[in-house]
């Protein structure tokens, strides 16, 4: 049997794919914002000169990188209830998990990003007075946040399209939404194309934003 | 009046010691200049006064205050002992009036209007009111070390230290930080001025000295300094620097 590509299945697919877009949307912003603050904590307590701080976010980092994203969802929806007794929504464990898994990589990014920062800056803002926090504050993280936005903007695409393997514990995201269509249509190969463009569409739109973004700030002030 | 005292100052790396005993008494209102070879430990003696380095062992009073004492809090003496360096470091982020108003709002806790007529008045101190809404970046060299005396002078600190503010600066524009520090030299500032300019050394300090291998080889009024080096180092260094 000769295959023939259903461009009907294809252009019907997209608008019911969108229902799993809204989610997709909505767990890598919740997922990256709770993230970058996540991120921004362990990283900076990976340059504290207590030696236990620096221990706990090497331990948390290390954990986080070192096991499996599909793991960890597994572990915090299907484990952690049973050991608490208390069921997470779906939704909330989407959100959770990219929260925790990106946090480990912006926290290497905003630990790279502050250490980049000529160590004369410091020694400025100190000599005019200013305690560690405030020449952190005011001095070295406004110039360090301009360094993250490149990284946190791939950081940005690969939780996107880390939001598909949440399929596994039930989340309506994009790729599961289009398995279900799948499962109604069995046309495969136009469907799973279909959403292979919306991600497309998705991070290209994004990486297009970043560019913007980064040609604005550099038009305000070089470095 | 002693507004810095410095006593059997030690400083390591280390293995490595490159203070080895330094004691020195500045006056207030003293211009002192430290000269010697690069890697001599003159700029570590300088840094060690405001505790950007801590020292090994000794102590260091500056006006009144022991800067190794737990008890001291050192942002406070840090705004009586201003600083300006061989690199600048401005920041990058803030134009040229907020990086001279940013220690008056945010130590001092003064208002918006009176830091901004403040920074406004050390500018034009230092000849740059015109550049205040310009960013670091925009400005020559001369005009970034000036701001940053500005800067330095905005807590209105006892005693200026100054870290080789000329070395990296091309030979014109030289000039212009020179004679900013000159000014100030006049109007009886304290000032520690680690530095390689005789010129400046001879005219403007009252007192120079001669650091080598971590400890002070010489120290006369500029006109014995120069004319009289009894120290054979000394001879040798200003031998060496007069070649060129």
């Amino acid at each position: 049997m000769e295959f023939q590509f259903e461009w009907s299945i294809f252009f019907e697919s997209i608008p019911m794919l969108m229902r799993g877009v809204k989610f997709t949307i909505i767990i890598t912003i919740g997922g990256l914002s709770l993230g970058f603050f996540i991120g921004t904590l362990i990283g900076l307590m990976k340059l504290a000169k207590h030696a236990i701080l620096r221990t706990l976010a090497i331990t948390y980092i290390e954990a986080v990188r070192g096991t499996p994203m599909l793991v960890q969802a597994m572990f915090l929806y299907y484990g952690v209830p049973m050991a608490l007794g208390l069921r997470i929504p779906p939704l909330t464990a989407g959100v959770i998990i990219i929260a925790v898994n990106s946090g480990a990589y912006i926290a290497e990014i905003v630990r790279g990003s502050v250490q980049s920062i000529d160590p004369g800056q410091t020694e400025a803002g100190r000599s005019i007075g200013l305690t560690r926090s405030q020449t952190m504050l005011y001095i070295i993280w406004p110039q360090a946040f301009k360094r993250m936005i490149p990284p946190l903007g791939n950081q940005f695409i690969i939780s996107l399209k880390d939001t598909s393997l949440l399929m596994v514990i039930g989340v309506g995201e994009l790729l599961r939404t289009g398995q279900e269509i799948v499962a109604v249509s069995f046309r495969a190969f136009e469907v799973y194309l279909a959403v292979a463009v919306v991600y497309l569409v998705m991070t290209l739109s994004i990486a297009k934003a970043l560019r913007m973004v980064e040609n604005h700030l550099n038009m305000r002030t070089t470095r | 009046m002693s507004m810095i005292k410095i006593i059997d100052l030690h400083k390591s790396y280390g293995d490595l010691e490159v203070i080895k005993g330094i004691d020195l008494d500045i006056k207030s209102g003293e211009v002192v200049c430290i000269i010697g070879p690069s890697g001599s430990g003159k700029s570590t003696v300088l840094r060690c006064i405001n505790r950007l380095e801590t020292p090994t062992s000794g102590r260091i009073i500056v006006d009144g205050k022991d800067i190794m004492e737990p008890a001291t809090n050192i942002n406070h003496v840090r705004t009586e002992a201003g600083m300006v360096f061989q690199q600048f470091n401005l920041f990058p982020h803030i134009n040229v009036l907020g990086n001279v108003t940013l220690g008056p709002v945010k130590v001092r806790k003064m208002s918006r209007s009176d830091a901004d007529k403040l920074g406004l008045s050390l500018l034009e101190k230092v000849g740059l009111a015109d550049k205040a809404k310009n960013y670091p970046e925009q400005l020559s060299g001369g005009q970034k070390q000036r701001v940053a005396i500005a800067r330095a002078l905005s807590l209105k600190p006892k005693v200026i230290l100054f870290d080789e503010p000329t070395s990296a600066l091309d030979p014109e524009l030289v000039g212009e930080v020179l004679e900013v520090m000159r000014q100030l030299a006049s109007e009886g500032m304290t000032m520690v001025v680690v530095t390689h300019e005789m010129g400046f050394a001879r005219d403007v300090a009252d007192r120079v000295i001669f650091i080598d291998k971590g400890v002070i080889q010489e120290q006369n009024t500029p006109k014995e300094f120069f004319s009289n080096p009894a120290n054979p180092r000394l001879r040798d260094f200003l031998g060496k620097v007069s070649e060129h």
